[in-house]
């Protein structure tokens, strides 16, 4: 139906049938493009939580051998002599709190273990705790960087 | 001008019972020809088959477990849009009222406890149900395509429990969405994308409170009412309730609907039931012996169910409160965190992988629930409990209800603080 053979003797197509293929991709377009508008919409372009960048106190708050966990920020502060890190609180499992232990860190929601810098050292944790930037601002104080992940061990010598 | 106002008097008398007969078509039926009528004139019956099989009507055929998952959700969405006139999808707010549901607004506590108990109750029901359609074989050809709407359905029931989950912004709602999202997160490629789309931010939050509250009140339910529309319709177009295969030739006697069944008004279209329904499964002039009007026998059998459903729902929520713990406390999870009750046989399986545990088991055995009756297309035993000629079948799939089963027991009863085995007793 959608072909007859020209005067060339080539397959062309007829009036109708491209019509009807125009008409069958502008629905099928307009279907597409309606889909990814709402997902383009529904996909926040700013978020109201919490800023990834903050100040967090000078380096003299956190006296050597600290382990201060800041649970608004979900990092633990840490300071050996006059190096000083920031290790994240979140699980790696599934994103619940962990708490300072003895031995490191433990996750109250499914049991992962990590040791004081953050490897696992048992339960379903995928992978050790992030380190995150921290760094000395003009005025003094340290700032962590959230978006900013560093090597386990990677510390800021104050 | 006389004769007008003759008329016109007659016709105010006559008012009430010409307005009742444009309501109703028909008489209360008094012979099988009206019976047949009541069904297919009326909007709220003639989904239903003028006529039902008597084993259809036999509580042990499928203990109406179909019909309560259906009566749950009506009551969830009686009581669900009462209980949205007082509440605030707010972070700040929520919590107040449920607070308020309690103390200040009339029959708060009742309602609240009928929407939480009928929640998990439909979530139960619809599996049952599901156990019920498989142990019977009730999904073989031509059933197939309404056993996957059953599966749809079963996954919107279980969403539309986990968004409403959240929405009383308690201890107990963010940490089990916190759970469950987080478990979403670990689907391959799409994970965090469909993380931070579902939660509208990086975690459970403000952002997230609205959208739950959005899907669980409007979208969910849309898409529900649609696929429960499809289901029913197909019950109807693949022949009933599946039936076993009769050894003899059924007897048939002639049937007087064959006949035009007029409709009572006067000057009415007449149509004959060939007009009406078609297709190789309705058997058309030849009726079997075993079956019986709808009007009245399976409308008092669903009314029986509905009376049921509604009396236990009344008594247990007469007795149990909802649960509402401490307000959220983002800093502070409770130790253990629990996802809601069924999730946890997921929440025991992430325990052990993460990934397997909470994507690529689930994936693969929706994916296997959705294969089933094309996979098996055995036409053995259908229509009958545990046929000995679906043996495998059932065992394989009474096998994989109970290591479910088992997981949510083990995750409810036997996991405590950092998730270490403990003892209930």
């Amino acid at each position: 139906m959608a072909s007859r053979p020209d005067e060339t003797g080539g397959q062309q197509i007829s009036r109708r049938g491209f019509l009807g293929w125009v008409s069958g991709a502008g629905i099928v377009g307009s279907f597409a493009a309606g889909a990814l508008s709402t997902y383009v919409f529904l996909k926040p372009r700013v978020t109201y939580g919490e800023p990834n960048k903050f100040l967090i106190g000078r380096p003299e708050d956190f006296p050597s051998g600290a382990r201060m966990a800041i649970d608004t920020r979900r990092v633990c502060i840490v300071r050996e002599g006059n190096k000083i890190a920031a290790i994240s609180t979140t699980c790696t499992h599934l994103g619940c709190i962990v708490a300072p232990s003895p031995v490191g860190f433990a996750c109250p929601c499914h049991g992962s273990h990590f040791d004081v810098d953050g490897n696992v050292t048992g339960g379903p944790a995928p992978k050790a705790l992030a380190w995150y930037k921290v760094s000395l601002t003009p005025s003094g104080e340290l700032e962590v960087d959230k978006d900013n992940e560093i090597q386990i061990g990677s510390y800021l010598t104050v | 001008m006389t004769n007008e106002k003759k008329s016109l008097w007659k016709n105010v008398v006559e008012l009430p019972g010409n307005f009742w007969r444009s309501i109703f078509r028909n008489p209360l039926p008094s012979s099988d020809r009206e019976r047949a009528a009541t069904s297919f004139t009326n909007f709220f019956l003639h989904i239903q088959p003028v006529r039902v099989n008597k084993r259809t009507l036999k509580p042990t055929t499928t203990f109406g477990l179909g019909l309560i998952s259906f009566y749950l959700f009506i009551i969830l969405t009686l009581t669900g849009i009462l209980l949205m006139f007082y509440y605030v999808p707010s972070t700040t707010q929520a919590y107040d009222r449920m607070l308020d549901l309690r103390s200040s607004v009339a029959f708060g506590i009742i309602l609240r406890n009928l929407h939480r108990w009928a929640a998990h109750a439909m979530v139960a029901v619809v599996f049952l149900h599901m156990c019920r359609v498989f142990l019977t074989g009730s999904y073989k050809p031509p059933r197939e395509f309404n056993w996957i709407v059953g599966v749809v359905l079963f996954i919107l029931t279980l969403f539309s429990s986990f968004t409403g989950y959240l929405l009383p912004w308690d201890q107990l709602a963010f940490w089990a969405i916190t759970v469950g999202t987080s478990i979403a997160g670990y689907a391959p490629f799409i994970g965090k994308m469909l993380k931070f789309m579902l939660l509208g931010d990086v975690t459970v939050g403000q952002e997230a409170l609205l959208r739950f509250y959005v899907l669980h009140v409007v979208v969910l339910p849309v898409v529900l009412i649609t696929f429960v529309g499809v289901h029913f319709w197909r019950i109807r177009k693949d022949g009933g309730l599946a039936k076993p295969e009769v050894e003899d030739e059924p007897k048939a006697i002639t049937a007087p609907v064959a006949a035009p069944v007029a409709v009572s008004a006067e000057g009415g279209r007449k149509f004959t039931v060939q007009g009406l329904v078609r297709g190789a499964f309705v058997k058309v002039g030849v009726l079997d012996e075993d079956t019986v009007f709808s009007w009245p026998n399976l409308l008092i059998a669903e009314l029986a169910v509905l009376m049921f459903t509604v009396a236990v729902l009344m008594v247990v929520s007469y007795f149990f409160n909802a649960p509402l713990e401490h307000p959220v406390n983002v800093m502070h999870p409770p130790n253990p965190a629990k996802a809601p009750w069924y999730f946890l046989g997921l929440q025991e399986q992430v325990s052990y992988s993460a990934f397997w545990g909470g994507v690529g088991v689930p994936a693969l055995e929706l994916l296997l629930l959705v294969l089933v009756p094309y996979i098996d297309r055995g036409k053995e035993g259908i229509g009958v409990w545990f046929s000995r000629k679906r043996f495998l079948a059932n065992l394989l799939f009474l096998i994989f209800v109970v290591i479910n089963v088992f997981l949510i027991i083990v995750g409810t009863f036997f996991r405590g603080a950092n998730w270490q085995f403990v003892s209930p007793f």
